[in-house]
């Protein structure tokens, strides 16, 4: 299992801050897939993604307990 | 005024040296909004040597709730935003140089700009210029510091070329649709608390204490109580065309720049983002309807109206802005609701 962070509008859409999913030996790529088809999660795409506090890229893999963030980046000035 | 800037020096990291060091630079800021007029009073008062203004926009009722150097006055006068935020900074410190500059910035008209300044600070509020930045200052070889914020989430992130990754290492591309002002308001806390990473890092840059430059991308979210610093130490891309080994600076390529055209004969202006963009026609809708537009939608369009402006958005990114022929006021208005 892994821990999944949402930030910002993200934590609206989902209801939660945080939730324990599959994800072990998953790319980041595959879990936005099933994130998004769980919990109507619109534009996954284009939002930053940390794991364990580092940046991470959609194809960075993931392991067993990691925390992974999703953090829609933001254009306003 | 010696005792000026006696607290700032007291300061051991800046000291004596740190202020003759910031009072012998020249830093450029490029939009004058919300981010702009903070970070332009915070540089005035710590005493920079030179400050150049970039801002395409004027000052409206709006912008006052958050945008601290402007006052009803300088809505009543519709002043360029450059302008007022030049006016106001003399005021506060009569001897820091400060240079209005009111232009749409475009790869074109930045470029000539990046001479001979330390250091560039992000105050627009769109990924277009931002990207454009991110290329000049990889180009130029100038930090710059890039901040966002919309509602109460803010971030910010510093970039030194050839040491730290970049703007397009990490967002890979242009965000098909980020959340704007416009679109997800914003309160002041959340501009306070960006300046408050930019002005920190843009005083180490200043003096020149590199290894203090916070090493991570900050997020918070002043609302839901969230913070995270992202460490990007791997993040950076050797192939990356800003930063990479054999760059190629696309954001200042024509291809890559939002395009408009005046609609003979229409009064209207068509606006075009570099790329096609696959718009949640539906969510911007309500996004929008909620912010106080009046919206009109079919599958293939969006027809929404504000303050007497009129804007058609098709869910290829092209929009229609009725009533006017100006260019730049339609990019303006574009990039306030689509970022
Ligand atoms: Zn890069």
């Amino acid at each position: 299992m892994v821990n999944v962070l949402f930030f910002a509008h993200l934590k609206d859409v989902v209801g939660k801050e945080e939730v324990s999913v599959e994800g072990n030996e998953w790319n980041v790529a595959r879990l936005k897939e099933k994130i998004a088809a769980d919990y109507g999660l619109e534009g996954l795409e284009s939002v930053m993604t940390a794991v364990n506090e580092e940046f991470a890229d959609d194809e960075t893999i993931l392991s067993e307990g990691d925390t992974i963030a999703f953090i829609p980046p933001v254009s306003g000035g | 005024m010696s005792e000026r800037y006696s607290r700032q020096t007291l300061f051991s990291p800046i000291g004596e040296e740190g202020q003759k060091k910031i009072s012998s630079k020249h830093v450029l800021l490029i939009g004058a909004g919300a981010l702009g007029s903070a970070n332009a009073e915070f540089l005035t008062r710590a005493g920079i040597g030179k400050l150049t203004i970039v801002d395409r926009d004027y000052v409206e009722e709006s912008n006052l709730q958050r945008q601290q150097l402007y006052t009803e006055k300088d809505v009543l006068e519709k002043l360029p935003k450059a302008e007022a935020a030049k006016r106001h900074c003399q005021d506060i410190n009569g001897e820091v140089e400060v240079e209005a500059i009111i232009m749409d910035g475009t790869a074109l008209s930045l470029e000539p700009l990046f001479a001979g300044v330390s250091l560039v600070i992000d105050a627009t509020d769109n990924f277009e210029t931002r990207m454009v930045i991110n290329d000049l200052s990889q180009k130029h070889r100038i930090p710059w510091i890039y901040g966002a914020c919309v509602g109460s989430v803010g971030m910010s992130f510093t970039i030194i070329p050839g040491v730290t990754p970049c703007l397009n290492c990490l967002l890979r591309s242009i965000p098909i649709q980020g959340m704007t002002c416009d679109t997800g308001g914003i309160i002041f806390p959340a501009v306070q608390m960006v300046v408050a990473h930019q002005a920190a890092d843009a005083l180490k840059i200043l003096v020149e204490d590199y290894d203090a430059v916070r090493p991570g991308f900050s997020t918070f979210d002043l609302w839901r109580n969230q913070y995270q610093t992202m460490k990007v130490g791997r993040a950076k891309k050797s192939d990356c065309l800003s930063c990479g080994e054999a760059p190629t600076y696309p954001f200042l390529t024509l291809e890559n720049a939002t395009k408009t055209t005046v609609l003979c004969g229409r009064d209207t202006v068509q606006v075009r983002p570099p790329a096609p963009r696959k718009l949640q026609l539906e969510k911007l809708g309500s996004d929008l309807g909620g912010s106080g537009f009046t919206v009109k939608s079919n599958p293939f369009l969006l027809s929404v109206e504000k303050d007497g402006e009129r804007m058609v958005i098709f869910s290829d990114g092209r929009a229609l802005i009725h009533g006017t022929k100006d260019m730049v006021h339609a990019k303006v208005l574009y990039q306030r609701i689509l970022g």
